[in-house]
This record gives C-alpha cells, sequence and structure tokens, in this order.
C-alpha cells in the first residue's frame, strides 16, 4: 500500500511490515498502526512511522543498543495483550525506544521508562510504561560500542523497509 | 469527582472487579493496594503524564530543523561530541 508521509513523500508499504498498536502510543491513541522505516545503514535509529497520519514519525532505536545490560519486566497482562507465547524465542521480541533529539543545546535522550515492545511474529506492539522506576524517560544516548558490537546477535529484531534514496 | 472518607485498613470497590485499599499512612505518605483485571492498566498520574510529554516532544522532535541534516548527522555528533566546542 501507499502512504504519504511529509518527511519521505509517498511510500511504498508491504502490509505484511504493518506493526498493529492495540492502545496507540500514549498521547497518540488514535493511531493504531506503524511501519518501521530505515533511511541510513551508518546509523542504529530507525522511524516509527505511522501509517495513518504521514506527518507522524518517532526515531527509535534498539533498547539494547542504547544500554546493553537493559532488562525491562513486562507484565502478564502486557504479555497476554501481545500474544507473546509462555516461552518466547528471543528474536520475537523486539524492543524500541523512541529518541528525542534537541538542537539548542544538542542533546539526544532515549526513553528507557516506555519502551515499544513488539511481538515481531504477530506485528503485535504496545508501548510499556514499565512500573519499577529504575529506568527513566530521558536516558542521555551516548555511543555504546559494546552494545554496538553485540547488536543483533542474541536479541530480536525486526527488518525495517529501507527506504528509497 | 466523588469523594469518600476511608480508614486504614478499609477498601473501595470500583464495579465487579477493582478493589483499593488503604494499606498503610503514614505522615502524608499513604500506600494503596489495587487488585484489578489484568487488561486494566494503573500507573502513577505522574509517570503517565511524563510518557505522554516525552512522546509528544519526540514527535516534535523529529520534525525539527535539526533533523534536515538527517539522522546520521545527529549520529556523527554522537560520536564525536568534540567537534560540538566550535
Amino acid at each position: 500500500m501507499k502512504v504519504s508521509t511529509t518527511r519521505f513523500g509517498d511510500i511504498s508499504i508491504d502490509e505484511t511490515r504493518i506493526i498493529e498498536m492495540k492502545e496507540g502510543m500514549l498521547g497518540f491513541e488514535h493511531l493504531k498502526r506503524y511501519v518501521l522505516l530505515t533511511q541510513d545503514k551508518e546509523t542504529p535509529f530507525m522511524w516509527f512511522q505511522s501509517v495513518d497520519d504521514g506527518s507522524l514519525a518517532f526515531v527509535v532505536i534498539h533498547s539494547f543498543v542504547v544500554k546493553d545490560d537493559y532488562e525491562p519486566v513486562i507484565s502478564d497482562s502486557d504479555v497476554r495483550l501481545l500474544d507473546i507465547p509462555s516461552s518466547p524465542a528471543p528474536e520475537d521480541i523486539v524492543v524500541l525506544s523512541t529518541v528525542t533529539i534537541r538542537s539548542d543545546p544538542f542533546r539526544v535522550t532515549a526513553n528507557l521508562r516506555a519502551p515499544i515492545v513488539i511481538n515481531a511474529g504477530k506485528m503485535l506492539a504496545k508501548q510499556v510504561v514499565l512500573v519499577e522506576d529504575e529506568y527513566p524517560v530521558q536516558y542521555p544516548l551516548t555511543v555504546n560500542q559494546t552494545a554496538l558490537e553485540k547488536k543483533t546477535a542474541e536479541k530480536g529484531t525486526i527488518a525495517p523497509t529501507p527506504l528509497a534514496p | 469527582m466523588l469523594i469518600l472518607t476511608r480508614k486504614l485498613g478499609e477498601t473501595i470497590r470500583i464495579g465487579n472487579d477493582i478493589k483499593i485499599a488503604i494499606l498503610d499512612i503514614r505522615g502524608k505518605q499513604i500506600r494503596i493496594g489495587i487488585e484489578a483485571p489484568p487488561d486494566v492498566t494503573v500507573h502513577r498520574e505522574e509517570v503517565y503524564r511524563a510518557v505522554m510529554e516525552q512522546n509528544i516532544l519526540a514527535a516534535e522532535a523529529g520534525r525539527s530543523d535539526t533533523m534536515g541534516a538527517g539522522l546520521s548527522h545527529v549520529w556523527n555528533r554522537l560520536k564525536n561530541p568534540k567537534e560540538d566546542v566550535e
């Protein structure tokens, strides 16, 4: 299907790549369908683009790239909502953090308190607000070389749709 | 807003399946126990609000001029923070 976006113009999306968020993102609850896009393979950033509102997109990053020992605790009810099996393959669960970029002064943070948890097998997602307060909403993003190298080895990934150059 | 007075150890029921108990009172702090079905999410108001505000900020930041130079520019600046001292 075709999606008209403000950032990337008209893009073509394979419908099987659409991620369904039953509850939307907090503050944007009415928008339930997203797609993951990559613009530039040199960076670990991706775009989490709304399918239904072309002007809405979040910059996202794999949370474990931000913090390599990140271990969010997902409640049973969220596990059920996302239809995650009792012993999921690690690669089926993808955890992303939204990234906030400020220019003046330059400051980049990732939201580790409310990750986007995706069941990649079923393309179902939820922004999970963690109950414990050990991870902040604004975690300063630095280049974590260890995490980048460990990268996708034992963690879940989801193939983003590359944007035409 | 419905306002009720409860004593320590007393509870409130909302509908058939939500139960709220006053567990402890120490000065200005009150410990509350909540029993609710799994599909009812319970959050501290300020956390819920902080996440919502951060989402709005993140969505705006994705729109701003910073992004004009693209995400690779942002990444390079993170990799070479010294260049900020120009």
